[in-house]
C-alpha cells in the first residue's frame, strides 16, 4: 500500500500516497472487519455451548445429583486417578524434560516425537496400544492380576491410561519451561561450588517453577477429562467422563449434565491455576 | 596461586582453539582479542564449562582438566552478570559467601549496602556488575575469571567501575584473567596482555611492550598501530647502542634507534640478525608517537636523523580527548595518521590546512619480518 515506491523520481509526494490508500480501500473488501467477524463468531461457538450447559440443569439438580452414590464414586475415582497420574506424570516427565532442554544430540528429535505421539494418537488407539502390553492376557497384565494388581478394570488401569494420555504436557512444557533458563546461570551456581542438584533445586527449578506448574495443571486436566484410553483399559471404576458417557447411553442427555457441569467447574478451575500461580511471575 | 595451561586445545565446529600454553602467576592477564577469536572459549575450559580436546590445565599444583565445575574454586564473573533473578542482590552474595560477616565485607568494599535487599531486574548495569563481581568473590576462589564485564555499560560507569576494578584487583592474590575486546581496558587494568587470534595467543606481554613492540601486523593493527607501511632494510649503521637502521618506504626513508625486529618471539633474535640490507619489513608507527611540528621550527640533530618531512594535512577527526590528523608527507605516497592533543592541534592550526613538519623519533619505529605480516 504506502509503503509502495512512489515512483521513479522516487518522489515522496504526501497526497499520491494518500491517493493509493484510499483507492485500495474502496476498490476491495474490508477484510479487519471479517477477520474480527469471524474470530467473533468462534468465540461465541466456544462460549455459548457452555452457557447452556449451565442453563439446562438447575443448581438443586446438579447438587442433588452430587449426593448420588454413582456421582460420588466417579469423582472420587477422577480426582484420584487423575491426582496420581499428575504426580506420576511429574516425576517421571521432569527429568524427561530437562534432557530434552538440555542436551545436544541429533536423538533428540526422535524422542521428542516419541513424547508427542500420544498427544496425537487418537484416545481409543492408545487404549488399543496399552492393552497390547497390559491387557489380561498379555504376559505384564497377567503377571500383574496373578498377583493381585491387575492393570484393567483398576484404579491402576486408569492411571496407567491417563499417564499415556496426560504424561507429554508436563514434558513438552516443563521443557519450554527449562529452555526459558539461561544455562549461563546454572553455570554460575556451579562455578560457586554448588552440585548439580543444589543448582538444580536453587536455579533452575523456581526459574523454570511456574512452566512446570504450568504443565502439571495442563496434565491433571486432561488426565480428569480421559475417556477414550482409559474406557477400553479401565471402564471399572467409572471416571467422571465414563460416568458420563453411561448416563447418557441408559438414562439419556439430561442425567449427564450435573457431572460435565462438575468436569466444566474442575476445567476452568485449572484455567484459572494456569492464569495466576502458573505464570511466569519475574516477567 | 599459578594457573598453568599446557597444549590446550578444543575444537567446535569449524573453530579450532589452541594449542594454547600460558601462565598466569598472581597477575591481572588482559586477555584482547576481536570477538570470535576464542577469548571466552579460554574461560569457559578453564572454568570447566567446556572441555579441552587435549591439554592441561593446572591451578595451583591441582589439575582441573576432568573435573566438575562446581569442584574447581575457579570465579567467574559473566558478561551480563548472569544473576539469578528470583533472588536478591543479597541473596546472590549470600548463595556463595561462607558467613554473613563475608557478605557484608563484600558489599562495603564493592558499595553493594544501598541495593542489598533489590532484585536484578532493577539493578543497573553497573550494580548488576558490582553483585556479579561479590557474588564471585564470596566463594573465596582460587582464580578470577572475568568475561567482558564492562561491555555492556555506558562510558562513563565503565570508567568508574575499570578504576574500581583496577584497585580490587590489586587487593587480590590469585591470577585474574581478564577477557575484553577493548584495548585501552585492557591496557589499563592488565599486568599483561594476551593478544588472542583465531584461537592462538598471538603475543603475550607486559603492555607498553605488547603496544610499543607489536609482533605482527596483527597485534599492530588491534592495539591502534595505524601506521603499517611495507618497508625494505636499506642499510645499518654504527653499532652498539648508536646501532641504527635505515628503512625506505616509498621514497620515504626512516631511521629507527631500535635494530630488533618482532617475529614470533622464540625467533626474534634470528630474525633480527638476518635482517640485512634488502630484507622486507613492516613498519609500524603508532599515532601517538607521531609528532606535528609548525614547518619553520629548528630540526635537532638535523633533519634525517629525527625523521622529519614535510606534509599537509589530508584530513582530521576530533575523537573527544584527542584529534586524529592523516598528514601526506613525500607528495602524498604516504599518509601518516598522528594523534594530536587538543592544545597541539589549536597551536598548529591544523583546521586551516597549513604545510607541517612530521617528526618520527627512531625509536619510536618498530619493524616487523615480513614471515608475521599478516
Amino acid at each position: 500500500m504506502t509503503t509502495e515506491p512512489t515512483g521513479p523520481t522516487g518522489s515522496t509526494d504526501p497526497t499520491q500516497s494518500t491517493k493509493s490508500t484510499h483507492s485500495h480501500r474502496l476498490g476491495s473488501v474490508d477484510w479487519l472487519s471479517i477477520a474480527l467477524v469471524l474470530g467473533g463468531l468462534l468465540l461465541v461457538y466456544y462460549f455459548a455451548p457452555l452457557l447452556s450447559l449451565f442453563l439446562s440443569a438447575s443448581p438443586s439438580e446438579v447438587l442433588g445429583r452430587l449426593g448420588d452414590a454413582t456421582v460420588r464414586s466417579a469423582a472420587t475415582t477422577s480426582l484420584l486417578s487423575a491426582s496420581i497420574t499428575t504426580v506420576v506424570a511429574t516425576v517421571f516427565g521432569l527429568p524427561l524434560a530437562y534432557w530434552l532442554a538440555r542436551a545436544e544430540t541429533p536423538w533428540k528429535n526422535a524422542v521428542l516425537a516419541v513424547v508427542v505421539l500420544p498427544l496425537v494418537l487418537p484416545p481409543t488407539v492408545g487404549g488399543v496400544v496399552l492393552l497390547t502390553v497390559f491387557g489380561p492376557n498379555t504376559l505384564l497384565g497377567g503377571t500383574a492380576a496373578a498377583a493381585g494388581l491387575p492393570l484393567t478394570r483398576s484404579l491402576a488401569g486408569v492411571v496407567l491410561a491417563q499417564t499415556f494420555v496426560a504424561s507429554p504436557f508436563v514434558v513438552v512444557t516443563a521443557k519450554a519451561a527449562f529452555e526459558s533458563v539461561d544455562r549461563t546461570l546454572e553455570h554460575a551456581s556451579r562455578s560457586l561450588g554448588k552440585s548439580r542438584w543444589a543448582t538444580a533445586r536453587n536455579v533452575t527449578l523456581p526459574l523454570a517453577g511456574p512452566g512446570i506448574l504450568a504443565g502439571v495443571t495442563l496434565a491433571f486436566a486432561r488426565a480428569m477429562g480421559e475417556f477414550g484410553a482409559t474406557m477400553m483399559v479401565a471402564y471399572y471404576p467409572r471416571t467422571m467422563p465414563v460416568e458420563i458417557w453411561v448416563s447418557f447411553q441408559s438414562l439419556g442427555l439430561d442425567s449427564a449434565y450435573p457431572v460435565a457441569i462438575l468436569l466444566v467447574v474442575i476445567s476452568v478451575g485449572a484455567l484459572l491455576v494456569l492464569n495466576t500461580v502458573a505464570s511466569n511471575p519475574w516477567r | 596461586m599459578t594457573l598453568e595451561l599446557s597444549g590446550l586445545t578444543n575444537a567446535y565446529g569449524e573453530f579450532a582453539f589452541g594449542p594454547v600454553d600460558l601462565t598466569v602467576a598472581d597477575e591481572v592477564l588482559a586477555v584482547l582479542g576481536p570477538s570470535g577469536s576464542g577469548k571466552t572459549t579460554l574461560l569457559s575450559l578453564v572454568a570447566g564449562i567446556a572441555e579441552p580436546d587435549a591439554g592441561s590445565i593446572v591451578l595451583d599444583g591441582r589439575e582441573l582438566v576432568g573435573r566438575p565445575l562446581e569442584d574447581r574454586r575457579v570465579g567467574m564473573v559473566f558478561q551480563e552478570g548472569a544473576l539469578f533473578p528470583h533472588m536478591t542482590a543479597r541473596e546472590n552474595v549470600e548463595y556463595a559467601a561462607t558467613g554473613e560477616e563475608r557478605v557484608a565485607e563484600l558489599a562495603a568494599t564493592l558499595e553493594l549496602e544501598d541495593v542489598l535487599d533489590r532484585r536484578p531486574a532493577t539493578l543497573s548495569g553497573g550494580e548488576r556488575q558490582r553483585v556479579a563481581l561479590a557474588r564471585t568473590l564470596a566463594a573465596d576462589p582460587d582464580i578470577l575469571l572475568l568475561d567482558e564485564p564492562l561491555s555492556s555499560l555506558d562510558a562513563p560507569i565503565r570508567k568508574r567501575l575499570r578504576d574500581e576494578l583496577h584497585d580490587l584487583f590489586a587487593s587480590l592474590d590469585i591470577p585474574v584473567l581478564y577477557v575484553t575486546h577493548d584495548q585501552r581496558t585492557a591496557t589499563a587494568l592488565g599486568d599483561r596482555l594476551a593478544i588472542v587470534r583465531d584461537g592462538e595467543l598471538e603475543q603475550v606481554g607486559e603492555p607498553s611492550a605488547v603496544l610499543d613492540r607489536p609482533a605482527s601486523r596483527f597485534v599492530a593493527r588491534f592495539t591502534g598501530t595505524e601506521n603499517l607501511f611495507d618497508g625494505t632494510v636499506a642499510e645499518r649503521t654504527g653499532s652498539g647502542d648508536e646501532e641504527g637502521v635505515w628503512v625506505q618506504v616509498g621514497d620515504a626513508r626512516f631511521r629507527t634507534a631500535t635494530p630488533d625486529i618482532s617475529g614470533s618471539a622464540a625467533s626474534a633474535v634470528a630474525v633480527s640478525e638476518s635482517a640485512g640490507p634488502g630484507s622486507s619489513v613492516t613498519v609500524c608507527i603508532h599515532p601517538s608517537r607521531v609528532e606535528l611540528e609548525p614547518l619553520d621550527a629548528s630540526v635537532d640533530g638535523g633533519a634525517e636523523q629525527a625523521n622529519a618531512v614535510a606534509g599537509t594535512v589530508a584530513r582530521w577527526l576530533n575523537e573527544g580527548n584527542e584529534y586524529r590528523v592523516d598528514v601526506e608527507v613525500e607528495g602524498g605516497a604516504l599518509t601518516l595518521t598522528a594523534s594530536v592533543r587538543p592544545p597541539t592541534f589549536e597551536r598548529l592550526g591544523v583546521d586551516a590546512g597549513p604545510a607541517l613538519r612530521v617528526l618520527v623519533p627512531p625509536e619510536s619505529i618498530h619493524l616487523i619480518s615480513e614471515s608475521e605480516s599478516r
